[in-house]
């Protein structure tokens, strides 16, 4: 335990408090001559920085009851109707999971562009374009990636709510409808959870920041925060006071949500609850749902998807070229190139190191969250990562280069800044809080019990964690670890701010090349890396399906 | 089965608080080699914090435990429970799920480090001992709770350990599942000989188990006696009322020789009998055993009451009956009588228990 506290102080704890009490006391950092003042959130609130904020903030708004009300439609049509499209949902939607918000926006970018895809196609999509590079093109990528959040947590509680409250409605004499509020008030709790998280995830967003609203000329915080860090001379003290300001602005809609329920307790779950029967639609209905549900998954997934893979074939994009030709000379420069194919290999290697370290720290802080007994490790331990879980990437990135960067730190003999153990640091502390909190529930399922049974028959505490806790989570582990890898190979904020000279993760390379005007350079690279993700994920499966012992493999299976 | 070469345990001064509780409170008992002891107790008496600290999944935070001449815990030592040479049933049954039940149960002899031919005798004895010879490829989700509970069982013995603890084990079951394993838990543990720590909150159980029954309250020890004698002569109140009564009334002393005393409650005399030092003119209070009441008249320890419900229970009937002294519960007749009829109810003197108020 000394080891993994020792960790988490110099990974989360110190980075992220170093650099926000610096908003408070510049001085203390050598970053001002107040001991103590409030001035820094001074141009928080003014000029550029609460314009982008204010824009931020609207987004987030926006974001979060459009991505909501889409999941609740989705959820309500692919768990209580028989609508023939739902089948196609449950995969794509762990493919949107997956995917990072500024590989969705480059897709759109590189189809509605000057001179992108459709248009070399021929096609007039000015007026689209004109919408795209806006709020509404910005706000709909962040919904497109707000809507597995929202649809996870609508969907679970959806699940639990069995049909026997639909059904004391009607025999009481209610309607139809009466039976539909009946089940919305049972949802609320789910409701403003998924509003909260999409809130969050919206306003942290450096994706979609540093895609399409960087090309929109629509400033928002983060892109803010990282132009901040790379003018000179560097304000830190601003930066922590934007940081504070955004982790306010997610903890107020947390508090928002809790407030909203406060005194609801609506304990839906029980041993008793009956599964729901489905609707059968009609014709028209299972249209129009059809239409609904492919529609948001072309939006989501479909135009990225296109808009990578034309790009990535068409051999002249981003030039002022007149004639294109369709083949396959990108990837084959980008497999040929060692400067093109590096970024892949490097953020491989990163990947592995960040998911089993980050793995391994988030089961040892699972089972301190999960522990029946209160202790004060637990209480620190739970408001450090539900802070680190409301942290922007960006913010987690700058905390790393003001606090690596600090003379005391360099003078205790730590000059790691600039380094890869420094990236991979930086990655495991920003994976750290969601895999942790991934495994909660997986680890409050195991009963002390059980481990107490493996002690007492003869297991000492170490015997007791291998041949107990690890098999029963083996699947939410592997999961946890395939997330973190995929999440970490196509990171971009950390990478961004973090990469050691020289060794460009891919979502740097990709961005290089696209800077360079290699559009099909660029979206090869991004083609190949997701492709690499999931036949990493798959291989992963194939062994663990094949390989991992019948007792292991039954276990954890709902996840 | 072989018998095991079993040891006393000694807790001396035990004493464990969760912040302001006191969950054992310089608690005491000795449990001889070999000798099947029941501790009963409502929720929060202490009872699982005790046998978990026998286990040493819990840490007392004073006082010593004992297993024979080895000191187990106290005086800064820790034994950690692998090195204890115990087994534990659960309450939970606490099987690993990714485990099939042979695996379960062999998990128990890795510490004995015995060879795999011998181990895999041993665990389908165990299992077939249990009644579940051919379930043990099934993983505990394939099996019934009674048969996860069985499981559970065979684990705990196949060690054959010096000490078995048994926490709660019958009661997630059904009450006829619950009568059939108490049995098997009866004669298998007395079959290897190892001591025994049973504990629970359900009266019938631990007197149908022990060769003696700890009573306990609030993490101290009421009384430790044998069952007869924990019914006859309780200590205290609580002992008594704890182990079984169907009603009970306040009144006055007004004959006491030591032994047997008479109560005047409102108009009636009972006769009872009281091992605490009542006095005439004492206030008091009258404990009837369900055993204690039929519906009969005698001359005298007799009362008038009208029938408020009656239960049919196999062997009879089993009334409640509300006389001016108040409800008495579980009066025992073999005819049934109708509900509103006036009957006489005799109370037996012998299963009648008075104690200060």
């Amino acid at each position: 335990m000394a080891v993994f506290w020792t960790l988490i102080t110099f990974i989360l704890i110190i980075p992220i408090t170093l650099f926000l009490s610096v908003a408070f006391s510049p001085r203390l950092f050598d970053q001002g001559k107040q001991w103590f003042t409030l001035s820094s959130f001074k141009p928080v609130f003014s000029g550029s920085y609460g314009i982008a904020l204010l824009h931020s903030f609207i987004l987030g708004v926006v974001t979060a009851v459009g991505a909501t009300a889409i999941s609740l439609s989705m959820a309500w049509l692919v768990l209580r109707t028989d609508a023939i499209a739902r089948k196609i949902w449950n995969g794509a939607i762990f493919a949107l999971f997956l995917a990072p918000s500024y590989l969705i926006a480059l897709g759109w970018q590189r189809l509605f562009e000057q001179r992108g895809v459709l248009e070399i196609m021929g096609l007039h999509v000015t007026p689209i374009r004109n919408l795209l590079y806006g709020p509404v093109g910005i706000c709909m990528v962040l919904m497109v990636k707000g809507i597995p959040f929202a649809y996870l947590v609508i969907a679970n509680a959806m699940r639990g709510l069995g049909e026997e409250f639909e059904q004391a409605v009607r025999v009481h004499g209610g309607s139809r409808i009466e039976a539909f509020k009946v089940m919305a008030t049972l949802l609320l709790p789910s409701i403003f959870s998924a509003l909260a998280i999409v809130f969050a995830e919206a306003i942290s967003d450096f994706g979609v920041a540093s895609t399409l609203s960087n090309v929109a000329h629509f400033s928002v915080a983060t892109y803010q925060l990282y132009q901040g860090i790379n003018s000179i001379p560097v304000q830190f003290p601003v930066s922590a006071a934007t940081s504070l300001t955004l982790l306010a602005l997610v903890i107020l809609a947390i508090l928002a949500q809790n407030r909203a329920l406060r005194g609801r307790s609506f304990r839906t779950l029980g041993g008793r609850t009956r599964p729901a029967t489905r609707l059968k639609l009609s014709a028209a209905g299972q249209l129009l749902s059809g239409g609904w549900i492919i529609g948001i998954l072309v939006m989501a997934l479909g135009v990225p998807i296109f808009g990578a893979i034309s790009a990535s074939m068409l051999q002249g994009l981003g030039s002022l070229l007149s004639h294109y030709s369709i083949n396959f000379s990108n990837y084959t420069r980008v497999l040929g190139s060692r400067f093109l194919r590096a970024p892949l290999i490097y953020s491989t290697e990163m990947s592995l190191i960040t998911a089993t370290l980050a793995v391994a720290l988030a089961a040892v802080a699972s089972k301190v969250l999960t522990s029946a007994k209160p202790s004060r490790s637990k209480r620190f331990m739970d408001f450090f990562l539900l802070a680190a879980v409301a942290l922007p990437g960006i913010v987690f990135a700058i905390g790393y280069i003001f606090t690596y960067n600090l003379k005391f730190i360099n003078e205790l003999g730590l000059h790691i800044y600039g380094t890869s153990f420094l990236l991979a640091l930086a990655y495991t502390a920003n994976a750290l809080p969601s895999t942790s909190r991934s495994l909660v529930g997986n680890m409050s399922q195991i009963q002390d019990s059980m481990m107490d049974a493996s002690r007492v028959h003869g297991s000492g505490p170490a015997r007791a964690w291998l041949d107990v806790t690890m098999p029963i989570i083996a699947r939410p582990l592997l999961i946890a670890w395939l997330l973190t890898f995929s999440g970490t190979l196509l990171e971009l904020p950390v990478s961004e701010l973090l990469y050691p000279p020289g060794s460009p993760p891919v979502a740097v390379g990709i961005e290089l090349s696209l800077a360079g005007f290699d559009f099909g350079g660029g979206t090869a690279i991004e083609v190949l890396s997701i492709l690499w993700a999931l036949f990493v994920v798959g291989i992963a499966f194939f062994i663990f399906n094949r390989f991992a012992p019948v007792g292991w493999k039954r276990l954890g299976n709902q996840q | 089965m072989k018998h095991v070469q079993a040891h006393s345990v000694e807790i001396s001064g035990a004493q464990k608080n969760y912040g302001q509780l006191a969950a054992l409170d310089d608690f005491n008992l000795r449990i001889e080699p070999g000798q099947f002891t029941v501790l009963l107790g409502p929720s929060g008496s202490g009872k699982s914090t005790l046998i978990r600290s026998i286990a040493g999944i819990e840490r007392l935070d004073s006082g010593t435990i004992t297993f024979g001449d080895r000191l187990i815990a106290g005086a800064g030592l820790h034994v950690p429970p692998e090195k204890r040479d115990l087994a534990m049933v659960f309450q939970d049954y606490a099987l690993w799920p990714h485990m099939s039940a042979f695996e379960n149960v062999e998990y128990a002899l890795r510490r004995r480090k015995i060879n795999s031919d011998k181990v895999k005798h041993r665990v389908e004895e165990a299992l077939e001992r249990v009644g579940l010879a051919g379930k043990g490829k099934n993983y505990p989700f394939q099996l019934s709770g009674g048969e996860q509970q069985r499981v559970a069982l065979a684990r705990a013995v196949v060690g054959r350990p010096s000490l078995l603890l048994f926490d709660e084990p019958l009661s997630n079951l059904d009450a006829d599942l619950r009568e059939r394993l108490r049995v098997e838990i009866a004669t298998l543990t007395r079959e290897i000989g190892s001591t025994a720590l049973y504990i629970t909150h359900d009266q019938s159980e631990a007197f149908a188990l022990a060769d003696q029954i700890g009573v306990l309250k609030s993490g101290k020890l009421q009384q430790l006696d044998t069952p007869e004698k924990i019914y006859r002569k309780p200590a205290n109140r609580f002992v008594a009322a704890f182990t079984g009564i169907s009603g009970s009334f306040n009144g006055k002393v007004t004959f006491a020789d030591g032994k047997n005393v008479t109560v005047q409650v409102a108009n009636v005399q009972i006769e009872c009998k009281s091992s605490t030092g009542l006095k005439v003119g004492d206030d008091a209070e009258v404990l009837l055993r369900p055993s204690a009441t039929s519906i009969e008249a005698k001359k005298h320890n007799t009362l008038i009451g009208t029938v408020l419900d009656v239960a049919y229970r196999g062997r009879g009937y089993e009334h409640v009956i509300t006389c001016e002294l108040g409800v008495i519960s579980g009066v025992f007749a073999t005819e049934p009588s109708t509900r509103g009829d006036k009957v006489d109810i005799y109370v037996d003197p012998h299963n009648c228990l008075a104690f200060a108020i």
